[in-house]
């Protein structure tokens, strides 16, 4: 059977992998933006409400000796105020006093300009171990002296949490979207199942193994299947009708061919009319030819429509070797042995039609005998050989053979349609027919696909 | 030498039975596959030329009806199916050759000459009987190389002899191969015909044998 491919609009399977996939890194790449900016707003949000608490503590805690110096009734309820450049700090200031500092800030200090006003103030400056953010106010006392209360917390700190949170994030979401995407893919491979079945489906009825789409398959394409099986059934049948009606056709016209061709010998006989005679035979003559070799073809191509279609060896061969060791008695017709039979994926009407012109040739021409062989010569290949052991054939005879009406030798009966209409049937069922000729005889090999 | 020939085409089955006619032949005509079913003694045919469209019966199923029969002479089918398809079941219903229509009747007579040829177990066509030599296509006879003036019935009779030299021949066996059933048949036809024979490649040939027919000498 020919093939014919349409040209594919790319993998469905590709199609959902691209979507899903798409899709997953979309929603997810969506869900890791938000939560990021989310988390870091909230997180920022925190810290800003926990510097100023700190800094409405230190406020409440600080107090002025009589002299002006600044001092806290106690150390402030963070401990990390007081271990040395652990990033928070704080630091207490009187014009023209000592600055009161966290024990933390063992080296630097902070710039108390942010704190400039009675309400809190904040600014990102650098502090003693890098950028901080500092917050500051300004409180006055009954005496009118000004005391700067300042707050730092390296902004490292914040970055280093919002940083921690997002690498946990983006594991956690990169395991989601690798679970998204197996399930995704699973359920890809799940639901294509029946699309794959169908595949084989239509391999195995390609590869001739079956004659009809078989298997179950879901409510969806099940319609399709239906609708397929249904054609290939009404093909089937309108090719073994076509054929019946193109033999019939045939029939029709040879029987009063054969009487044109009586009428046309008689008038040969007679002299007045030899000449009109042997017009009317030649032309019958040639219409024969062109019934025989256009039957053959339509009935070849027919064959070839079918799809499903498989011929078995040597099961094909036994009956029109049988046939022609009857044809050509006294010659002898030798099947060597094959292991096992090989099926090949070709219309066995076709088949047995051309490997029947090449064994009545062979048995035309062989002295004593004619061999034939079956064997798979690749994967995909099978090999028929068949090889007389006649007179052979010239280089140029070879080229000439395929062409209608060519007849080598008019001693031996034959209509010289034989090797032409094999050549269309070979063409047809992608068969390659190769004529090879030695002083042994005549070798015709004919490869199909398996 | 006898043919049976088969054919329900009125026009084709008159013209092919001229033809054989001509060529001495005594041919009979069935139209149906009735008619070949029932077709009396088809051992005494030299040949059976079979067309496989019949109107009421697929000639292949007459073929295998006559083999299972018995039936061991020739069968030549001679149809409009042109298949290998239909040649191949053709021949191994029983058929010993195949001819699809139209068929030139040189190539047909040649058909035949080959199937008898091959019932015969000989490779050629001329019959040999000491010095008398029949070429049963070229429609000559010779004896001692010098040519034999025969009329259509001498020289058919002279090759049923040579075709069953050394077999005794009722006067009804050679009234059998020699004319069509539908001929008027008269037994001292058969008298003076093998007399006019005797006298053109000697008396010798020919045995009488009384009361049996007669025995010609191989």
């Amino acid at each position: 059977m020919s093939q014919t491919h349409t040209p594919s609009s790319g993998s469905l399977r590709l199609r959902f992998i691209l979507a899903v996939t798409v899709w997953v890194v979309l929603g997810i790449g969506g869900i890791w933006f938000t939560a990021t900016q989310v988390f870091a707003s909230h997180i920022e949000e925190m810290y800003h409400e926990e510097l100023e608490v700190h800094v409405r503590e230190l406020a409440r805690l600080t107090r002025l000796d009589a002299d002006g110096t600044p001092h806290l009734d106690r150390p402030l309820s963070d401990p990390r105020y007081e271990e040395p450049l652990s990033g928070f700090y704080w630091q207490v200031s009187v014009a023209g006093r000592p600055t009161l500092k966290s024990g933390s800030m063992v080296r630097g200090g902070l710039d108390e300009s942010v704190a400039h006003s009675p309400d809190i103030a904040h600014v990102v400056e650098n502090g003693p171990t890098g950028p901080a953010i500092t917050y500051g106010l300004l409180q006055t006392t009954a005496d009118g002296k000004q005391v700067h209360i300042v707050i730092a917390t390296d902004q490292s700190e914040l970055e280093d949490d919002i940083a921690a949170f997002t690498h946990d994030l983006t594991a956690w979401l990169a395991s989601l979207a690798a679970l998204l995407l197996a399930t995704g893919f699973a359920i890809i491979s799940f639901g294509l199942r029946p699309l794959n079945r169908l595949g084989k489906a239509i391999s195995r009825l390609r590869a001739g193994k079956a004659q009809r789409l078989e298997g179950r398959y879901p409510s969806e394409i099940a319609p399709l299947v239906g609708d397929l099986n249904a054609y290939i059934a009404q093909n089937s049948a309108i090719v073994a009708r076509s054929r019946v009606e193109a033999g019939k056709l045939a029939h029709s016209l040879r029987t009063p061919l054969a009487v044109i061709t009586d009428e046309a010998e008689r008038l040969c006989e007679r002299e007045s009319c030899a000449t009109s005679g042997q017009v009317l035979l030649d032309q019958a003559e040639a219409m024969r030819q062109q019934i025989e070799y256009q039957l053959a073809r339509t009935s070849s191509v027919a064959g070839a429509l079918v799809p499903g279609s498989r011929a078995v060896l040597p099961d094909l061969l036994v009956p029109i070797l049988n046939a022609m060791r009857r044809l050509h008695q006294g010659k002898d017709f030798e099947l060597a042995q094959m292991d096992a039979p090989l099926r090949v994926a070709v219309d066995p009407v076709n088949l047995a039609e051309l490997l029947s012109i090449l064994l009545d040739n062979a048995g035309k021409w062989a002295r004593d005998k004619v061999g034939v062989s079956v064997t798979r010569t690749a994967a995909d290949e099978v090999t028929i050989r068949i090889r007389d052991d006649g007179p052979g054939m010239t280089k140029e005879q070879i080229a000439l053979a395929s062409k209608v009406g060519t007849r080598f030798d008019h001693s031996v009966p034959g209509s010289g349609l034989g090797l032409a209409i094999a050549r269309d049937i070979a063409e047809v069922i992608g068969a390659r027919i190769e004529l090879a000729s030695s002083q042994q005889g005549l070798t015709a090999s004919v490869a199909i696909r398996a | 030498m006898r043919i049976l020939l088969v054919e329900d085409d009125p026009a084709l089955g008159q013209r092919l039975g001229d033809r054989l006619r001509a060529a001495d032949y005594a041919v009979d005509l069935a139209t149906n596959r009735a008619e070949g079913e029932d077709w009396p003694d088809l051992d005494a045919m030299a040949a059976i030329i079979l067309d496989l469209g019949l109107p009421d019966g697929d000639g292949l199923d007459l073929l295998r009806y006559w083999r299972s029969r018995g039936v061991e002479c020739p069968i030549l089918i001679l149809t409009a199916r042109g298949s290998w398809q239909d040649k191949v079941a053709g021949l191994n219903a029983g058929a010993d050759d195949f001819v699809v229509k139209p068929v030139r009747f040189e190539e047909l007579q040649a058909r035949l000459q080959a199937l008898f040829r091959r019932q015969m177990g000989r490779r050629d066509n001329i019959l040999k009987a000491g010095s008398l030599a029949l070429d049963p296509v070229g429609r000559m006879v010779t004896d001692k190389g010098e040519p034999v003036s025969l009329s259509r019935r001498e020289f058919a009779l002279l090759h049923l002899f040579m075709r069953r030299a050394g077999q005794v021949l009722s006067q009804a066996d050679i009234l059998e191969d020699l004319y069509d059933l539908d001929t008027e048949r008269e037994l001292n036809t058969i008298e003076v015909l093998i007399g006019r024979l005797r006298r053109k490649i000697g008396k010798d040939r020919i045995t009488t044998l009384r009361g049996m027919g007669y025995r010609f000498e191989a």
